[in-house]
């Protein structure tokens, strides 16, 4: 007779009596597993390269900014013209990493949304108690909160790196707080936008290289027709286009929010009031939600 | 309650294309074989009992849940295994299931938990850690199956399980249905065109066809009695007959066999006197069952 521990018993199924949670639980858990896989978190090696490259890239104009800035604590009278002289400024990050978060939307979006529908997931999802819209919500808002920690965490370094370099810390908290809601404000705005663009896109064009181009396409292609129609002296026309354009639309937010210059040519010669960046992002990423809504409750399964 | 009810469901898909046309039925839990050839509108049926598609008219409930309105509640309680590819192939099985486990709203660490019990008792164990890409469709099958339990439904619903299967394949995943439905309770509607197949596993049948219900009913009564006795000799079928006309039997010759119409028990001994006296050789004596396969000529 062999041991009882040798023995392998075959125990058949068993039922679950534990706590079931409701489908808020349920969306929020596929928010935060969206929000993972866009770092390629749960994923195997090779998918966390690129969000996180994307992600080191994008600090590191603002690790280096910091680094300029203790050297120039150290250089005297002069040091504070010369911090005023960097172009790494929390008003000027925004258009520093928007290529950036444009990559990063563009590599991550096709695999969030493309891949349940290439493989034949969704029935499976749309099957349980998770309703159509709290997917569509869950992932767009899981590939939103991506972008937002890619756009905030610059102004983060810079904010500490401020705060530390300060002889005062308490004076240079001081000084940064009021970037503190400016820096919010242009990450949602970034994150809404371009995760709701790309995010779009790819619910759309399962095929993922497809959706990567058509998303490169979406952010590159209507800042040349822009620039086109300005030549053409189609001036209107050319003012119209900077609102749809998801580059220029934010660079004229972010300048609405700083109140500094548009980094775009095309949107200083637009010379849209300030609130209508404001205005016209804050539709766009309505629209991106609706479209988003409508691409899930009313795709076959 | 019944398990699944349905009123006059109707489903036209655009083009003219009818799956459905007016069926209704009335199903007590069990483990119920929904058969029919392909295109006779099963899948179809499955998708609107889940709520993923919408019926053109016509009502359904599933476990007393409406589906046009209740839904949520009612996947809850459902698992559900869809006939076509649905797993990712660069996820493990483990990873897979524990995910579907949770969005169908356990919590994260009671599917993990739930996850390597159906994954075990759908027979994967090692290979569970492996990615899906790189599995057998036998194994395949069995993820699908143990994604469709793992939040511990009341209601399985089973699309073609035996799909792509070789036949020992088959055998397993038919004992696992078999199993699944009888020793743990789980109410079980299995769709296939293969009747072979379902009358291995079920207590109750509804066979469709075109989209109109063609018969449901308990299995036995697919395969019931009929009132005929074959006799099946050896040679001179044809004496035989005549003898047993001539003793007031009503028959019919098919090539070696006598079909003789049943009405009492005094004629089982008319057949033994009549084949005695003509001293043929006699293979054997049954009683006809319908095949099923009779439904669908």
């Amino acid at each position: 007779m062999s041991g009882a521990a040798g023995n392998i018993y075959d125990l058949g199924y068993r039922g679950y009596d534990g706590p079931r949670v409701g489908r808020r639980a349920v969306a929020v858990a596929l928010l935060r597993q969206t929000l993972a896989a866009s770092y390629g978190i749960g994923r195997g090696g090779r998918a966390k390269l690129v969000p996180f490259g994307l992600g080191a890239l994008g600090l590191l104009p603002a690790v280096l900014a910091v680094g300029i800035a203790a050297l120039v604590s150290q250089a005297g009278p002069a040091g504070p013209n010369l911090e005023e002289a960097s172009p790494i400024r929390h008003d000027t990050y925004q258009g520093l990493s928007a290529t950036i978060v444009m990559l990063f939307c563009a590599a991550q979006a096709p695999e969030l949304f493309g891949r349940d529908q290439r493989y034949g997931v969704l029935p499976l999802y749309f099957s349980r108690s998770l309703g159509r819209a709290d997917y569509a919500l869950a992932r767009l808002g899981g590939l939103a909160l991506a972008v937002f920690a890619l756009s905030i965490a610059p102004h983060i370094v810079l904010t500490l790196g401020a705060v530390l370099a300060a002889t005062d810390p308490l004076t240079g908290l001081a000084n940064e707080a009021h970037e503190v809601p400016r820096a919010l404000a242009i990450s949602v705005l970034d994150a809404g936008l371009l995760a709701g663009v790309a995010g779009v896109i790819a619910a759309w064009t399962p095929r993922r290289a497809y959706a990567t181009a058509a998303i490169i396409g979406a952010f590159i292609v209507p800042p040349i027709v822009v620039a086109l129609s300005a030549r053409l002296a189609a001036g209107g026309l050319a003012r119209a286009l900077v609102l749809v354009t998801p580059g220029d639309l934010l660079d004229g937010a972010n300048a609405a929010i700083y109140g500094s210059i548009p980094d775009s040519p095309a949107v200083a010669a637009a010379g849209l009031p300030a609130w209508s960046y404001l205005a016209a992002a804050a539709l766009g990423i309505a629209v991106c939600v609706t479209l988003m809504l409508r691409r899930y409750v009313r795709i076959t399964v | 309650m019944p398990l699944i009810a349905t009123e006059g469901l109707t489903k036209r898909y655009p083009g003219s294309v009818t799956a459905l046309d007016g069926l209704t039925l009335s199903l007590e839990p069990g483990i119920i074989g929904l058969v029919g050839a392909n295109g006779a509108g099963k899948s179809t049926l499955l998708r609107i009992l889940l709520g993923l598609l919408e019926p053109t008219s016509g009502s359904a409930t599933v476990l007393g849940h409406d589906v046009a309105t209740d839904g949520a509640r009612l996947r809850r309680s459902v698992g559900y295994m869809p006939e076509s590819d649905c797993l990712p192939p660069d996820s493990s099985a483990t990873d897979f299931v524990t995910q579907m486990g949770r969005w169908s709203g356990l919590p994260a660490s009671a599917a993990r938990e739930r996850a390597a019990e159906v994954l075990r008792h759908v027979g994967l164990y090692e290979e569970r850690y492996r990615q899906i890409g790189g599995y057998s469709t036998g194994m395949k099958q069995r993820v699908k199956l143990a994604q469709a339990l793992v939040h511990d439904p009341r209601l399985l619903l089973l699309d073609e399980p035996t799909n792509g299967l070789d036949p020992a394949g088959r055998d397993e995943m038919l004992a696992l249905v078999r199993r699944t439905g009888t020793e743990f309770g789980i109410a079980v509607v299995v769709a296939s065109h293969l009747l072979g197949e379902i009358e291995r596993v079920c207590d109750f049948l509804v066979a469709i066809d075109a989209g109109r219900l063609l018969r449901a009913a308990p299995l036995g009564a697919f395969t019931e009695r009929t009132g005929a006795l074959a006799v099946e000799v050896e040679d001179n079928a044809a004496a035989l007959a005549t003898a047993l006309t001539a003793a007031g039997l009503r028959v019919t010759v098919d090539g070696r066999t006598v079909l003789v119409e049943l009405g009492d028990d005094q004629q089982y001994d008319a057949v033994r006197d009549a084949v005695a006296e003509l001293g043929l050789p006699l293979v054997r004596m049954q009683r006809r069952r319908h095949g099923l396969e009779d439904l669908f000529q």
